[in-house]
């Protein structure tokens, strides 16, 4: 396990499976490599927690499931955005887009206190 | 199916070709994760163990995982479920909607007769509820006890003598407060037109045992609960209001009562008001020395806030101990030692719960009608829709799915029942209200709040799962390929037909015992209507006049204020005669106290109760009271040495039998020696305790030979004696501009008003009872109507073959006659039980009266005929080729 991947927020993961989701239907060993390969394994998630997380979001409304075949043919679970669930991403996109600009004045700053 | 396998979970994934296999899913979902992750590391180079480790090294806790997913998909099936169960009952209701208005006059008639039926409940509960069952509105009602002394006769007991009530407080340390109070009257001055107030002198302990925080001001204090201390007093809210503007400088200021100045401390709040009649003011009861000497005069009521955690027994076997102690010290007291208790609020509200239970057993009855009506229309409308149900069923609904949907059909009638009931119970109540009698207690401010609308909307619920389940269940319950071979011909209905006969039957047993019920309460009141008072009530007004003690302080000064004022109302023209008594007939409560003869042995327990009055001389000729032996007073009584009594007839009977008692003595109420009295006159008996109490016995003074500065003017006039009214003001004020005239009234009005409880309950048992007649009758009309359209055929056979329009109108007329008779015979049967709810409410009559009986169940028969006439006349009218042709 990476350290990168002790302090992740509760939330946090939510809002990078939305995002993952955006692109299009994706199972859940998708989505994994698809945030592994995005943040050059920095970020690295337990996978075993991105399915509750997914269940969750399900039972929430945010996303819904379906099986197909995968090009391998083989049967997986895909997972799309609902409309509910875009919202959902557009919301968080911008607190976090908020925050993060936010902390980055902080670690940057120059000035020290008055 | 195959059986359960413990090791074999591969026949689960054939469960999928039913219904999704969740648990399946969840695994097959985390195995395709592993294995691609662990593909993957193949493809990277690794071994195939260590690419499998890897994988699920990268994936954490398998188990844990598969647990919450288990936990999160149950979560979502639920959510599922209440999603298509919402979507389901949405579903239905718009059809039912659409179902509803398609039959615009069914729904109207249905909904009607429920919002009849739930609207008359509702304003019912609304008045049981503010009367019996909403708590009492002081801070501790639940430990609020009402104490007496108990007399060993009967268990009403006694009030309780300052006295004894001065060492209960004393000795009493399971209460925390002991209250008392004892009516007291008083006249308001200097604020507005002089006034007669109802008052209460109150012992400081009334206000922290019924305590309701004051809305100005505050309540008096111990201190001020002293003789000596300044005259304090508190308002009433409603007196606050109307004599005071609602001013809270009040507060402070110093008011007139009874030519004495008291000084305002403070405003009691609205609720203290438990009936219309409430006291208006309260001033302190301040217990003299001589008065906590007095062991003998029952005069206040006691109110014991009970310690918390002490239990009534506990209390009252502690109490009792001193009240034994106090029947061994003062043995004329009349006491036995015992102490009878009651909750407060059974002391307040026990004497309607009868009352208010019959009127809400009848309305229920009234309700059960109104359902049994709607589910004979269900019943009918299930029949026509019989094809309907079967091609629904036909494209798959279950069963359970159409039931569903005909109940949700009903209950939404119900609600639209209710939902017009509510209002029918807003109407209901305001009557309700209007009519209430002062004898009923807390219902004068009835409204149709929280629990009230909670209680409509259960029962319109319980209303539309009772009426409706059966016709459901009985409009699903069919034979599928014949029901849409035949079209809507119903061929089993004679099954179908004995549902909706026994539903016409049940109504009209239930009417039954309503009318049973209302005609004895009317027969009760005919009873009482022709009971002779004793007395000529018609061309009688009366009025009660009070000198104040401040102003007219001796017997002397008080004989010639009242002999001023019987001399300026004999002047008013049309009066024909003018007399004073001290307490009227009929419905003013005040002292009895045990009459011996003299020779009787006045310690012993030998004496009889008896009303004491006095009045003038001309009291008996102004009432029309006949004099049967002796004399009346004459001035010389009033001022003379020589004690004299007159006496009723009841108490010279008791007292002396056949002989004559004039020239006897007697005396009444006998503490220490007794004072005798000589008897110079017997008058008749008058029902003095009220029309439906036998005659008391009753003992007259002279005028002022009970002291006391109130009494009641009886004036007989050949007028309208209500037209007087004004005249009789005017001369009393040109007395005495200070003095108002309380009570003014016809005689008529008093005996009315002390039938006012009566009344009630036999106006609306009555309203209620024909509710439940012409509800009943339209369920016969109902059902035979219902009978001739389905047999049309068979009466045009019978028609054809050669019978007699006649012989068709009586045999319809028959099966509307059999279902009313075999109502009749159940309801009577009911009604001998139920009656007996009433045996306390009737005067003079049974409460198994056959006249009522019989005459009530000839009433319903001759309804029921009339109802079956209309369609019996029908079907003399049909054509039989017609009826052939179509049936």
């Amino acid at each position: 396990m990476g350290s990168a991947s002790v302090g992740l927020l509760q939330g946090t993961l939510d809002v990078i499976v939305l995002k993952t989701l955006s692109w299009g239907p994706m199972h859940g060993f998708g989505i994994a490599r698809w945030i592994q390969q995005t943040t050059d394994d920095a970020l690295r998630v337990e996978e075993g927690s991105l399915y509750p997380a997914l269940y969750r979001m399900e039972n929430r409304g945010w996303v819904r499931s379906q099986w197909r075949i995968t090009d391998n043919h083989r049967r997986a679970k895909y997972y799309s955005l609902t409309a509910a669930g875009r919202r959902q991403l557009e919301a968080q996109r911008t607190s976090w887009s908020a925050f993060s600009l936010a902390m980055a004045r902080i670690m940057d700053a120059t000035r020290q206190p008055a | 199916m195959p059986d359960d396998q413990p090791h074999e979970p591969r026949w689960r994934r054939y469960l999928r070709f039913w219904r999704p296999d969740s648990a399946a899913d969840v695994s097959d979902e985390l195995r395709f994760h592993l294995e691609s992750r662990a593909a993957e590391n193949l493809a990277a180079g690794m071994s195939a163990a260590e690419a499998r480790r890897a994988a699920v090294e990268r994936f954490g806790n398998v188990h844990h995982v598969e647990r919450s997913l288990a936990s999160l998909t149950r979560e979502r099936e639920t959510i599922e479920r209440r999603v298509a169960w919402r979507q389901v009952i949405r579903q239905d209701l718009r059809y039912a909607v659409r179902q509803l208005a398609r039959s615009p006059a069914f729904t109207a008639v249905a909904v009607l007769t429920l919002a009849l039926g739930i609207g008359a409940n509702t304003a019912i509960f609304s008045a049981v509820y503010s009367v019996l069952l909403r708590p009492l509105p002081y801070a501790h009602a639940d430990r609020l006890v009402d104490l007496r002394e108990g007399t060993g006769q009967g268990d009403w007991g006694m009030n309780v003598t300052m006295g004894n009530y001065d060492v209960w407080r004393r000795r009493s340390p399971q209460f925390t407060a002991l209250g008392a109070y004892t009516y007291a009257a008083f006249t308001l001055t200097g604020a507005g037109a002089p006034q007669r107030l109802l008052g209460l002198s109150v012992s400081a302990d009334y206000w922290r045992a019924l305590y309701i925080p004051p809305l100005v001001g505050r309540y008096f204090s111990a201190a001020e609960d002293q003789p000596g201390a300044p005259n304090v007093v508190v308002l009433s809210y409603a007196l606050w209001s109307t004599a005071f503007a609602s001013d809270r400088h009040i507060v402070g200021q110093t008011i007139t009562l009874s030519g004495t100045p008291y000084t305002v401390v403070g405003v009691a709040p609205a609720a203290y008001a438990l009936r219309s009649n409430a006291p208006e003011l309260w001033v302190p009861l301040a217990l003299t020395p001589a008065q906590r000497a007095e062991h003998t005069d029952h005069e206040l009521t006691v109110v014991g806030l009970l310690r918390e955690g002490v239990a009534i027994p506990d209390a009252v076997r502690e109490l009792s101990a001193v009240e034994h102690q106090l029947a061994h010290d003062y043995p004329k007291a009349g006491i036995d030692g015992s102490i009878v208790v009651h909750s407060l609020r059974d002391s307040v509200v026990g004497a309607v719960r009868p009352l208010m239970l019959v009127l809400f057993g009848a309305v229920g009855l009234v309700l059960f009608i109104a359902c049994g009506n709607v589910m004979n229309l269900l019943l009918a409308r299930a029949a026509a829709r019989r094809k309907e149900v079967a091609i629904r069923s036909a494209l798959g609904a279950g069963r359970k799915r159409l039931v569903a949907q005909l109940l949700i059909e009903s209950v939404l009638l119900a609600g639209l029942g209710g939902v017009v009931g509510v209002a029918v119970a807003a109407a209901g109540l305001r009557a309700l209200i209007r009519l209430s009698p002062p004898g009923v207690p807390r219902l004068f401010d009835a409204t149709l709040n929280g629990p009230v609308l909670l209680f409509a909307a259960v029962v319109a619920l319980a209303c539309g799962i009772f009426f409706g389940v059966l016709p459901a269940l009985r409009a699903t319950r069919l034979n599928l390929q014949q029901s849409l071979r035949e079209g809507s011909r119903d061929s089993t209905l004679v099954v179908r037909g004995s549902l909706r006969a026994a539903l016409v039957v049940g109504e009209v047993a239930l009417a039954l015992v309503l009318l049973v019920g209302a005609g004895l309460l009317v027969r009760s009141a005919i009873a009482l209507q022709h009971v002779n008072p004793g007395f000529e009530p018609h061309g009688l007004l009366i009025a009660g006049v009070a000198l104040p003690q401040a102003r007219y302080p001796t017997d002397s000064v008080r004989a010639a204020g009242f002999e001023r004022i019987i001399e300026s109302i004999e002047a008013v023209p049309g009066v024909a005669s003018v007399a004073l008594v001290s307490r009227l007939p009929i419905d003013a409560r005040g002292m009895d106290c045990a009459v011996w003869r003299e020779g009787m042995d006045t310690n012993e327990g030998s004496g009889v109760d008896a009303n004491a009055r006095s009045a003038t001389g001309n009291y008996f000729a102004t009432m029309r009271t006949p004099l049967l032996l002796g004399r009346t007073f004459t001035s010389a009584d009033v001022t003379g040495a020589a004690p004299v009594v007159v006496i009723n007839q009841s108490l010279a009977h008791w007292l002396f039998g056949n002989q004559n008692p004039v020239g006897r003595r007697i005396a009444q109420c006998p503490s220490g020696t007794p004072k005798w009295m000589q008897v110079v006159g017997v008058i008749g008996d008058m029902h003095a305790s009220g029309l439906d109490a036998p005659p008391p016995n009753e003992v007259y003074y002279p005028l002022g030979g009970l002291g006391g500065s109130g009494m009641s003017v009886v004036i007989r006039t050949a007028l309208p004696p209500a037209s007087l009214a004004p005249a009789v003001r005017r001369a009393v004020a040109g007395v005495d501009a200070e003095l108002p005239l309380s009570g003014v009234a016809t005689m008529e009005e008093v005996i009315a008003r002390s039938m006012a409880t009566p009344h009630f309950t036999t106006t609306l048992l009555v309203l209620l009872g024909l509710t439940g007649l012409a509800l009943a009758a339209v369920g016969i009309y109902g059902v035979i109507a219902y009978f001739v359209s389905q047999r049309a055929h068979e009466i045009g056979v019978r028609m054809a073959l050669g019978a007699s329009r006649s012989g068709v109108s009586l045999m319809v007329l028959r099966q509307g006659l059999a279902l009313a008779g075999a109502g009749v015979a159940i309801g009577l049967v009911a009604s001998a039980a139920a009656t007996r709810a009433l045996a306390g409410m009737i005067y003079g009559v049974s409460a198994r009266d056959p006249v009522t009986f019989l005459a009530v169940s000839g009433v319903l028969v001759l309804v029921a005929a009339l109802a079956s006439l209309v369609p019996a006349h029908r079907a003399t009218r049909l054509d039989p080729l017609e009826a052939l042709r179509g049936g």
